[in-house]
């Protein structure tokens, strides 16, 4: 199996490079400098982040945010492979639950950091508070990932390593481990429906969570917005399913040619596309209910006060609106076009679900309406990142890129068993 | 490699893809009805304020902003009192301006809200509301997600980001410390001083009127512009006090989170123009 496939190649000249140990090994510099900063943070506490008691929440939540967002294909594609039972996906579906692992963990990882009592990280599992947005999402990012590693585990053990290594045969102990973790995933893998129907309660629960953490905030006047729920689950599907695509045509296309056929691949733009459109169709209405059919004075002043330090308008309708238009129609048709443009467009759902976030987790803090009774206003208060904030994020975005150039490396997506 | 899926006849194909589409289809408007009776419920979801009433005495202050000078006495008092470092304040007081464009003082404790949104979303319970009202912490249960901060609408909550300072320099000169220091990582709060509350209750003091089961605040301000009591017993100093103003507001009320911190109004009108301004 691993002999088929191609890694890509840099030619310069008649020498033709490749560029996976080097890609590595950057992945792995990234890691050391973030583990420098992470270091720094769990011995100094907070206090080494640009953060204040005015914008407690940066650059790590929105890092978290997009994270989750960027593993939305998982449960999506759950119900698709166990559920409706799409023969075709199988494949792809198996990406996809690698893609929903990677970014929960990320999140998770990142979050842990982002605590001022890491250490205090398993209290919401345990003094429960179920009025609590986050406390419903950190239960839900938990038992979620539990299942994520359930169904990540049977693909892995698909790996020769764990079935032909000589060690063993030469070390029992790790023979009847691995027996035990076979008999495990067999039975994890047996159990995958109900993995399925249990991954998708857990993530639209806490999609929507996510949300709606923000848009119950009455005080915060942007952020308070029905709406939001479900805009961050259909953001996380478009944007996760666009990426899954991505990466998929990267792993199946270019790595493994005809390991899933392009008519699946195809099928994969069209169902991002059609997410994307329906997400910017809700987006757009939503514009329109808080700007245009209803005037609301904070709102207006939040969103003036955030332009003048940010291109926060332009990013709405260029970046998450007009451009995922595009990106959605095109995808949408993508039985007539060729794969380096939906490539290309693919890139657009993504940034736009990313957009969401941190101009979510951003507008409310940054332009915060003031609380005195007379002439209340909207206050712009400055956070810049410290090169902490920047050397976590950095660990946690390469562990992201380094488990995946791992699996696409080497996890075997096609089952040996299958094939016999 | 031979490709499995490859090469099925070609009208065979297109059925099927119709059909795969269809069920992607109804499944992503199940997910969207999912998500948004999700959602919904999720906002409705409050703490009812039945569960912490009680018949006991409910804490409450009224700050008269007529006779506030401004002189930060109630800050320096939280501050040697909770051993407070100069950035990590609990009471605030600000220069603000009316809408004819006068200048006045608006000094802010945390409001100890009925409906606090800071208890709400906190989740793990760390902060919760006491019989009296009072909104208290339990620095052992809050990991330090800062969500309660980010819900505050009156920026009542501080964030521990340092170790605490050895001694504050409001200290002796305006009370000493009275309350344990927290560590860092957890986000702390004005309590009204609930530790003299307690102390005063027990030894059948009455908060408000006897200065040792009074929050520092108020004994500290030079001009009696704080009153402190009992918001349900109509002879306390606040119910007289609430009484003779000609009018009262709450910051904020615009948001339903009902303070338990009321003004006395530097200007003719009781009603607070903000309600008008924003919100919806």
């Amino acid at each position: 199996m691993l002999s088929d496939i191609h890694l890509p190649t840099i030619h310069i000249g008649k020498r033709s490079i490749n560029v996976f140990p080097y890609w590595i090994g950057l992945l792995i510099v990234g890691i050391l400098f973030g583990l420098v900063g992470a270091f720094t943070v769990l011995r100094d506490g907070l206090q080494v982040t640009g953060l204040s008691n005015a914008i407690p929440w940066g650059l790590w939540i929105s890092v978290d945010l997009s994270a989750i967002a960027m593993g939305g294909s998982a449960f999506v594609f759950g119900v698709i492979v166990y559920i409706l039972r799409i023969k075709r996906f199988e494949v792809i579906g198996k990406l996809a639950v690698l893609l929903g692992f990677l970014g929960y963990s990320t999140a998770g990882m990142v979050l842990l950091f982002d605590l001022g009592q890491p250490l205090r990280f398993w209290h919401p599992v345990v003094f429960w508070q179920p009025h609590s947005l986050l406390w419903e999402v950190t239960m839900c990012v938990v038992l979620y990932l539990s299942v994520l590693m359930a169904e990540v585990l049977p693909i892995v053990l698909e790996h020769s390593v764990f079935n032909t290594h000589p060690w063993l045969t030469r070390f029992p102990i790790l023979s009847s481990l691995i027996k035990f973790m076979h008999k495990l995933a067999h039975w994890l893998h047996s159990a995958s429906p109900i993995l399925a129907v249990a991954g998708l309660t857990l993530s639209l629960l806490h999609q929507a969570s996510l949300g709606a953490t923000y848009s119950v905030l009455a005080g915060r006047g942007i952020w308070f917005n029905q709406s939001a729920p479900v805009q961050f689950v259909f953001s996380a599907m478009s944007g996760g399913i666009a990426l899954l695509f991505l990466s998929s045509v990267f792993v199946f296309r270019v790595m493994r040619p005809g390991q899933v056929s392009d008519e699946a691949l195809r099928d994969l733009a069209r169902i991002a596309g059609g997410i994307t459109l329906l997400l910017t169709y809700l987006r757009v209405w939503d514009w329109a209910v808080t700007n245009y059919y209803s005037f609301n004075r904070t709102i207006a002043l939040q969103t003036e006060v955030l332009d003048t330090i940010s291109p926060y308008t332009l990013t709405f309708w260029l970046g998450q609106a007009l451009l995922p238009i595009i990106a959605g129609s095109i995808l949408l048709g993508a039985k007539k076009v060729n794969f380096r443009v939906l490539m290309a467009v693919s890139f657009f759902p993504i940034i736009a679900a990313i957009l969401t976030r941190w101009n979510y987790n951003f507008a409310g803090l940054v332009a915060s309406i003031s609380y005195d009774p007379f002439t209340p206003n909207v206050i712009l208060n400055s956070y810049t990142p410290t090169w902490v904030e920047f050397s976590v994020a950095t660990l946690v975005i390469s562990y992201w890129l380094l488990m995946f150039s791992l699996a696409a490396r080497y996890l075997p997506f096609q089952s040996m068993k299958e094939h016999h | 490699m031979k490709n499995p899926n490859e090469t099925p006849p070609e009208q065979g194909e297109q059925k099927v893809a119709r059909r795969d589409l269809l069920k992607v289809g109804g499944a992503l408007l199940g997910a969207a009805g999912l998500a948004q009776f999700f959602s919904l419920n999720s906002l409705a979801v409050r703490n009812k304020s039945e569960e912490h009433e009680s018949d006991g005495p409910k804490w409450g202050m009224l700050i008269d902003i007529n006779k506030c000078i401004g002189c930060n006495y109630c800050t320096y008092a939280c501050q040697a009192v909770n051993n407070l470092a100069d950035d990590m304040l609990y009471n605030v007081v600000t220069t603000e301006t009316t809408q004819s464009g006068e200048e006045y003082f608006l000094s802010r404790p945390c409001m100890q809200c009925e409906e606090a949104p800071c208890v709400h979303v906190c989740p793990v319970g760390a902060t919760y509301y006491r019989e009296d009202g009072i909104v208290a912490m339990d620095y052992d249960l809050c990991i330090g997600c800062r969500y309660c901060q980010v819900a505050c609408p009156y920026g009542a909550r501080v964030f521990n980001w340092k170790d605490p300072i050895e001694k504050s320099d409001k200290a002796p000169k305006f009370g000493l410390q009275e309350v344990e220091n927290r560590p860092r990582g957890v986000v702390e709060k004005c309590h009204f001083c609930s530790h003299r509350i307690d102390y005063g209750v027990e030894r059948g003091l009455v908060p408000g009127v006897d200065e040792p089961a009074t929050p520092a605040c108020v004994v500290a301000c030079p001009t009696g512009a704080r009153v402190f009591g009992d918001l349900t017993d109509p002879a306390s100093p606040i119910s007289t006090a609430q009484v003779e103003a000609s009018g009262t507001l709450r910051l904020r009320e615009d948001l339903s989170t009902e303070p338990r911190v009321y003004y006395v109004s530097p200007v003719a009108e009781s009603e607070a123009p903000f309600i008008q301004n924003v919100g919806r």
